[in-house]
């Protein structure tokens, strides 16, 4: 294997070596060379778009990509149908591959300039891929009505906004809630706090929980919940109910080290009586996990993850809460999800916006998709969903209205590196639970980690 | 390769031109704390799942050196492993056997061993690489056929000369078979040492692509490949990879320098 990875090393450092060489002189004039490169491409896509941007005539093939399971790919394979009888001078090629290969898929190609003309992205890789300028820029479209963004939210469409440029455009939006399972809670006997409860009303039930002492009928102890601070997303949501924003403007981090050690210290005391969910038993389940197994009573985490959670855990009667409340309330923010951006090297940026526009907007496509990928953000899209009462997707949209008619902040713009930092909080949360080491040691050695990931 | 050498020097990030920034990233790796884990996980694995290994593969050549009915197909059988065993549906096995109520805590508890801790050997840092040797020992086909053609090469001759000589059995493997296979030995030790330090599909699918838990299967390979492909620090990758190979190439020559001293080539002027 070794040699393998060191030849694709030696392979992408060929690649990039093609594009020093071509800069004569010594190493400080590389960025010449990639300026050169953009420009080119910049003029290929102004002749493009001389045509008529706006108007109906696009022709062309296309490529499209995502990621997701075997369901999302038959949902688009249906929609691109629709997409494809609507526009019959456009083909449409698609691939796609599970999140991980995704990315280094994507990362190879943006290397090389060849990303696909539309793809589905993740706002975690927007300001690596747009700093670079591997993103179209969609402003244009959007002004000529080629993108019709009216049933958008404003602030939502500003998540795809970096510098000015309209890099990506949210399809639907992901809300932190908490998962409720039922069946558990009948076993415990330990009922889940009414909504309004403070991250210590979580910690007392889950404390109250252990102390009921029930076992299922495998044998296995039946915990409250696993521990929270091991996720990245849930101190940001924390950090936000301070009233800390997370990130600056210009993506550095904006809390201290005494921010992290708190959200690490709410469950400090949990952690030491070993009242959480144990964490090698986790391990051991992953991809599954507590929850999933019916061996958890509730956990947070996005609420688009109902239809996965139900499906894995065999238990329709799931329910979401609201996450706990800070000083002032819960302070859900609407995370903006699957964006949709284009390739800054299309060469059909009309037929690319053509289908942009309509993944977006289309009523029927909405229809087909359901929550999988989190509510649609467009309003028609919304509307063309129809949740039979009690089933996944009416608990989802229930869930974000009711998260919609109480505070909400804008979502925090992911810095760049922040699938890096993100990771790391995971795998230290991970040794924290392990008592492989303490708060402070987890804070710094995150800290400069972050440091030179996020510079 | 040279070019991985060059970018080793630079900040590449996989999308914009690399910037030469010197001995940076080699001087990185002393304050990495997962690069030293790395490079312990890695040492760990190589310097006792190899020798189990070979030691495993010569007890078992050594049984299957006799002429009896039925020798093609143990060879066959033991064979087998080693040619299965890198994939990634062994390596889901193999998780799967480990883990709480696994075939492996259901075996031992049988036997009146103690019973499971909660995550099995999949969720216990400190038995993942037990788990892993276990794996590779498993696979000890490849070093078994080498042996085993090693043995049929040794003249019948000395064994006959020493039994006369009143040689036991113990005697005879330490002065005559050991001597004779050396060079055969040395050609294993080098090639499944290198090999080991190579390892990464069993660990990457058994800690689900994240060298847990508790960083306890973070092989140095892994590590190299997080950085790159994942962290988008290629530059950083290029060096751990460059360190990668200026270290088995240094234990490489190292083996062979020792091996004057304990290597017995018959036949030559050596």
């Amino acid at each position: 294997m070794k040699k393998t990875l060191v030849g694709s090393v030696a392979a992408l450092a060929a690649a990039s070596l093609v594009l020093v060489g071509c800069s004569s002189g010594g190493g400080s004039s590389d960025a010449t060379t990639s300026t050169d490169a953009a420009t080119d491409d910049t003029t290929a896509t102004e002749d493009d778009s001389d045509g008529a941007a706006g108007s109906g005539d696009v022709s062309g093939t296309i490529s499209f990509t995502w990621w997701g399971n075997d369901s999302r790919a038959e949902f688009y394979e249906e929609s691109l149908a629709l997409f494809e009888k609507a526009y019959p001078d456009v083909t449409v090629q698609t691939s796609w591959q599970a999140f991980p290969d995704y990315w280094t898929a994507r990362n190879t190609e943006a290397a090389g300039s060849a990303l696909p003309d539309v793809m589905q992205f993740d706002s975690a890789y927007l300001r690596e891929y747009a700093g670079a300028n591997r993103l179209l820029d969609l402003t244009p479209y959007i002004e000529s009505g080629a993108i019709d963004l009216s049933g958008f939210d404003s602030g939502l469409v500003g998540a795809g906004n970096l510098s000015g440029k309209q890099v990506g455009i949210p399809t639907s939006t992901n809300t932190l809630g908490m998962f409720i399972n039922p069946g558990v809670i009948a076993q415990t006997g330990v009922e889940f706090p009414a909504d309004g409860y403070t991250w210590e009303d979580l910690n007392t039930f889950i404390s109250a929980t252990y102390a009921a002492d029930v076992s299922n009928s495998d044998g296995y102890r039946l915990y409250g919940s696993g521990d929270y601070t091991a996720t990245f997303w849930l101190f940001l949501q924390w950090l936000i109910q301070q009233g800390t924003e997370p990130f600056t403007d210009d993506g550095q981090l904006n809390f201290t080290q005494d921010d992290a050690k708190g959200f690490l210290g709410l469950t400090s005391e949990l952690r030491e009586k070993d009242e959480i969910f144990p964490v090698a038993r986790g391990v051991a389940l992953n991809p599954l996990g507590g929850f999933t197994m019916n061996e958890v009573s509730a956990e947070m985490s996005w609420d688009n993850f109902m239809a996965g959670y139900s499906a894995d855990s065999g238990s329709d009667d799931l329910e979401l809460k609201m996450i706990p409340a800070g000083p002032n309330g819960s302070d859900n923010f609407f995370r903006p999800s699957m964006l949709l951006s284009a390739g800054e090297n299309t060469k059909n940026p009309e037929a690319a916006a053509a289908l942009i526009n309509f993944l977006l907007t289309d009523p029927e496509v909405g229809a087909i998709f359901g929550t999988s990928k989190g509510v649609p953000a467009d309003a028609d899209q919304r509307a063309a969903i129809q949740a039979e009462e009690g089933s996944i997707d009416a608990k989802v949209l229930a869930y974000e209205e009711l998260i919609g008619s109480t505070t909400t902040s804008t979502a925090p713009i992911p810095v760049k590196g922040f699938g890096t930092i993100e990771e790391k909080w995971r795998q230290l949360g991970e040794e924290l639970n392990y008592g492989n080491l303490s708060i402070d040691d987890f804070v710094s050695e995150w800290w400069a980690e972050a440091e030179m990931a996020v510079s | 390769m040279v070019a991985s050498l060059y970018l080793s020097f630079t900040d590449y990030n996989l999308f914009s031109a690399p910037n030469w920034i010197g001995f940076e990233n080699y001087a990185r790796m002393f304050g990495d704390p997962n690069f030293r884990k790395a490079c312990l996980v890695t040492a760990y694995y190589v310097v006792i799942g190899t020798p189990i290994k070979l030691a495993s593969a010569l007890a078992v050549a050594m049984l299957l050196n006799s002429a009896r009915r039925g020798m093609g197909f143990y060879r066959s059988a033991f064979y087998l492993p080693s040619l299965i065993g890198g994939s990634v549906s062994i390596a889901i096995v193999w998780k799967a056997m480990f883990i709480d109520n696994g075939v492996v805590a259901q075996v031992i508890e049988t036997f009146g061993g103690p019973a499971a801790a909660s995550g099995g050997w999949v969720g216990n840092p400190n038995r993942t690489m037990p788990m892993l040797i276990l794996l590779t020992v498993w696979q000890f086909g490849a070093p078994m056929v080498i042996f085993l053609a090693g043995l049929k090469q040794v003249p019948a001759e000395l064994y006959e000369a020493a039994e006369v000589d009143g040689a036991g059995p113990v005697r005879k493997f330490l002065k005559i078979t050991i001597p004779m296979l050396s060079p055969v030995l040395f050609f294993n030790l080098l090639l499944e040492t290198i090999h080991a330090f190579q390892i990464f599909n069993s660990a990457f699918i058994i800690s689900n692509g994240t060298g847990g838990p508790a960083r306890s299967t973070l092989f140095y390979t892994l590590y190299l490949y997080f950085r790159g492909f994942r962290d988008f620090q290629m530059g950083y990758a290029s060096a751990l990879a460059w360190v990668l190979v200026v270290v088995v190439g240094l234990v490489t020559f190292v083996l062979f320098r020792t091996s004057n001293a304990w290597v017995h080539y018959s036949g030559g002027n050596k």
